[in-house]
């Protein structure tokens, strides 16, 4: 049963509709990349699951409890992190968590334990008595991502959590979000840095004017992105150059029952897209599988092969295929 | 002392943290920590101290008056314009930073955070006072002050920054946007410039009257009303502060609309007293026309609504408290009449002039009339639902703008500005063409006709609504 689920949301602002009918859902121990331009609707889709807003239609429910009929008892469930990461200046490391902490209704010993546990997950320990405003913009990160994990929420919603952040501090924030998928939290995360979601999410929801344009597991959504069947591009490089040899490695190719093209791109360079039958089903790691077997194939053929690199579609391709950069 | 006391000292310490609101722990580290805090702080202390020192080199009798009225100006510019500022600031950080929808989140909601806010920064008053304290009592050993001015004061002092404090908080609240919390950044700050003037009049015009008229009945009475009035005008700015911040699914107006009720009767309830216990009945033809004007104004804010109610609240639905325009209005409506016509026979046993007992008859007439016609109007211009209640505010000050002025406009262009027919809804020249008959006239019929019927068109209208 999924943790989390959106059942055919909208949410209107006069007549302007900000989210239209958008429906997905998201299980424990799960990362979903939420995409989508500026204005897209991702925003007031995550305020609404995280029960700061109210849907005009449609219905969300967080582990079986309606976040609209009862945002009290989803409260506790979720942690929120806003494009802003909302940190008070003038409070310590310590201060700042120490309050939420409270606020959580976190008491005593209890309390001082799940804020030093905060502190060392997300690393900030040795800052506990250094001002937020003295911190870097990943440290300040940290520290928010901390504040949403105070009360051992089951779902955390993370809007644009790597904006602006440099590039160590980007793969960081990987990792930790990779580490609380593994505890068993379910992760919403809205990015406008594709590449970083395409490394940590298992399922995405493409979102434009508001509308769902697609959903579901990555590689599923990848494959269906372009509209055309599911395929997978691959750069084959021979140690002979000759015309012979490359003549000989694209009718090896050809013969396979999953290469649809080869052709040659000069400098003993061949291209090769690989297509699965409409009649097969698609599976994760399909790709992986054919790649090992067009190997072993060439290899027994004698072909001499010298690097087999498949370039397999990202979430950029998804992204830009599905959305038509249009905005309200 | 037992060498175990600091650790009871620290345990007790730590228990009364933990006992208390989190944003009270909150604002005081941050409120102790900011440059405003100390060097007011500061200078508060050296004024108080050069005027402890001035007063008591002065070797007059009375010094004490002077010194006391002079450490309660001091105190004032604290107490009733720093204190009150930095808690709109506060607040309308929150807001700014979006620090708000978090603490929104932890499940505190609307009502402790605004509540711990204005805690906070009353605690910091009673800080600033308790360093002020020792110049007072200091003052009433000068001679020249008694102590009942010094309680007194401070009591008054106490509830009117409450008071300032409870219409900064909920001020920055109102407010949507960065732009708009800027500009009312100087509303405030005139506000309190002109709070300020007031509360440091305030000081020194009790302690007169005091030193005039001796301890009396009506002068604890007076400031006791006084007192009542601040501190459920607070409550009522912080209940609607804090319903303006939750959401439609929350039965966010059981709190302000309780506070009106309790407000208007108990307002009702001082006057009927005072007028009895002191024979002052001119004061019911006073409190009418007061009472007309405030649910006109406070009654159109909280009588109006978003129609109907969120499905998660339709278990309530029979209370009036419970959201929804209809059972709002009705509210308002029943709380006015009950009120009205309560002082109505309460002036029809006394002896109040026949005129007076009109005004007092005929007032809810044109509080309802101007609360009903509103939402009638209101519900014809183009809106979107979220925008009703702002749509009947607009409307109804409209109205009351308009029935007051445009009247006696025509009526200048006739000659006859207070023709009583032409003016015979205006809510001001109307009312007092009423008191001015010596007979009881047909307009007072004619106005309560009007107000009734309307008021059956609305909440028949309004029914239909809510369904």
């Amino acid at each position: 049963m999924s943790l989390l689920e959106v059942k055919n949301v909208s949410r209107f602002f006069g007549s302007l509709r900000a989210v239209d009918d958008v429906s997905f859902s998201l299980e424990a121990g799960k990362i979903l990349g939420f995409i989508g331009p500026n204005g897209a609707g991702k925003s007031t889709t995550m305020r609404i699951i995280a029960t700061l807003d109210v849907p005009s239609m449609g219905e969300v429910r967080l582990d079986g409890t309606s976040v609209v009929d009862r945002p009290d008892q989803a409260r506790p469930l979720i942690g929120y992190m806003p494009d802003r990461y909302g940190t008070y200046d003038d409070m310590t490391v310590f201060e700042f968590l120490d309050f939420f902490a409270r606020a959580y209704r976190l008491k005593g010993l209890e309390r001082k334990k799940r804020v030093d546990s905060v502190m060392d997950f997300t690393g900030v320990l040795p800052l506990r008595d250094k001002l937020t405003s003295e911190l870097s913009k990943g440290m300040r990160q940290r520290v928010a991502l901390g504040r949403t994990l105070l009360h051992d929420p089951k779902l955390l919603l993370l809007d644009e959590p790597a904006d602006g952040l440099d590039p160590r501090a980007r793969i960081e924030l990987r990792e930790l979000l990779k580490a609380l998928a593994a505890q068993g939290k379910a992760v919403l995360i809205s990015s406008h840095i594709l590449t970083e979601l395409s490394e940590i999410c298992d399922t995405c929801a493409i979102i434009e004017q508001g509308r769902l344009l697609a959903t579901g597991a990555v590689h599923e959504v990848l494959s269906g992105a372009s509209g055309a069947a599911p395929h997978l591009d691959v750069e084959l490089k021979l140690l002979d150059s000759a015309e012979l040899a490359m003549r000989w490695a694209e009718r090896v190719l050809l013969e396979q029952p999953l290469v649809k093209q080869a052709s040659s791109g000069g400098l003993g360079v061949l291209h090769v897209r690989l297509e699965l039958p409409p009649t097969t089903p698609l599976t994760p790691g399909w790709g992986d599988a054919a790649c090992a077997a067009l190997i072993k194939v060439l290899v027994d053929q004698k072909v001499p092969l010298c690097s087999l690199s498949p370039r397999q579609l990202d979430l950029e391709d998804a992204f830009m295929s599905v959305t038509k950069g249009r905005v309200q | 002392m037992s060498p175990s006391t600091p650790d009871a000292l620290d345990r007790l310490g730590a228990e009364l943290s933990e006992r208390t609101s989190p944003i009270v722990v909150k604002e005081v580290r941050q409120g102790l920590r900011t440059r405003v805090f100390w060097i007011f702080f500061s200078l508060m202390l050296i004024a108080c101290l050069i005027v402890a020192l001035v007063a008591f080199a002065a070797k007059v009798g009375d010094a004490g008056q002077g010194a006391f009225i002079a450490t309660f100006l001091v105190l004032s510019v604290v107490q009733f314009f720093v204190i009150p500022f930095s808690a709109y600031r506060s607040m309308a950080r929150e807001r700014d930073e979006e620090t708000w929808v978090l603490l929104t989140l932890t499940g505190l909601g609307p009502r402790r955070v605004i509540r711990g806010k204005i805690a906070s920064f009353v605690l910091q008053g009673v800080l600033y006072a308790s360093a002020a304290a020792p110049f007072m009592l200091f003052s009433y050993y000068l001679n020249g002050v008694g102590l009942p001015v010094i309680l007194v004061s401070l009591v008054f002092a106490a509830g009117y920054q409450v008071f300032l404090v409870s219409i900064s908080v909920s001020l920055s609240t109102v407010a949507q946007g960065k732009l708009m919390r800027s500009l009312m950044q100087f509303v405030v700050l005139a506000m309190l410039l002109q709070a300020l003037g007031l509360g440091m009049a305030g000081g020194p015009a009790l302690g007169e009257a005091f030193r005039n008229g001796g301890v009396k009945t009506e002068l604890y009475f007076g400031l006791g009303c006084a007192l009542f009035a601040m501190l459920s005008t607070s409550v009522l700015l912080f209940e609607a502060a804090a319903a303006g911040l939750s959401l439609v699914t929350e039965n966010y107006t059981r709190g302000p609309r309780l506070a009106f009720i309790v407000q208007a009767f108990g307002a009702a309830a001082l006057v009927v007293i005072g007028s009895q216990a002191f024979d002052a009945n001119e004061a019911l033809a006073v409190a009418a026309v007061l009472f007309g004007v405030y649910a006109m104004l406070v009654g159109l804010y909280v009588g109006s609504d978003r129609d109907g109610l969120a499905k998660n609240l339709e278990g309530i639905r029979g209370s009036l408290l419970s959201p929804g325009a209809y059972r709002a209005y009705l509210l308002v409506i029943i709380t006015t009449l009950l009120v009205g016509c309560g002082l109505y026979t309460v002036a029809l046993t006394t002896d109040i002039a026949a005129k007076k007992a009109q005004l007092i008859g005929a007032m809810p007439a044109f509080a309802v009339l101007y609360l009903s016609l509103p939402h009638i109007i209101a519900r014809w211009l183009p809106h979107g639902p979220s925008q009703t209640p702002a749509m009947v505010r607009i409307v109804g000050l409209g109205l009351l703008l308009l029935g007051s002025g445009v009247p006696p406009l025509i009526g200048a262009l006739v000659a006859t500005p207070d023709d009583p027919w032409l003016n015979l809804f205006n809510p001001v020249i109307g009312l007092v063409n009423i008191a001015k008959s010596d007979e009881p006239s047909g307009g007072a019929f004619i106005v309560w006709v009007a107000a009734l019927g309307s008021a059956a068109v609305a909440t028949l209208m309004l029914k239909r609504r809510d369904a």
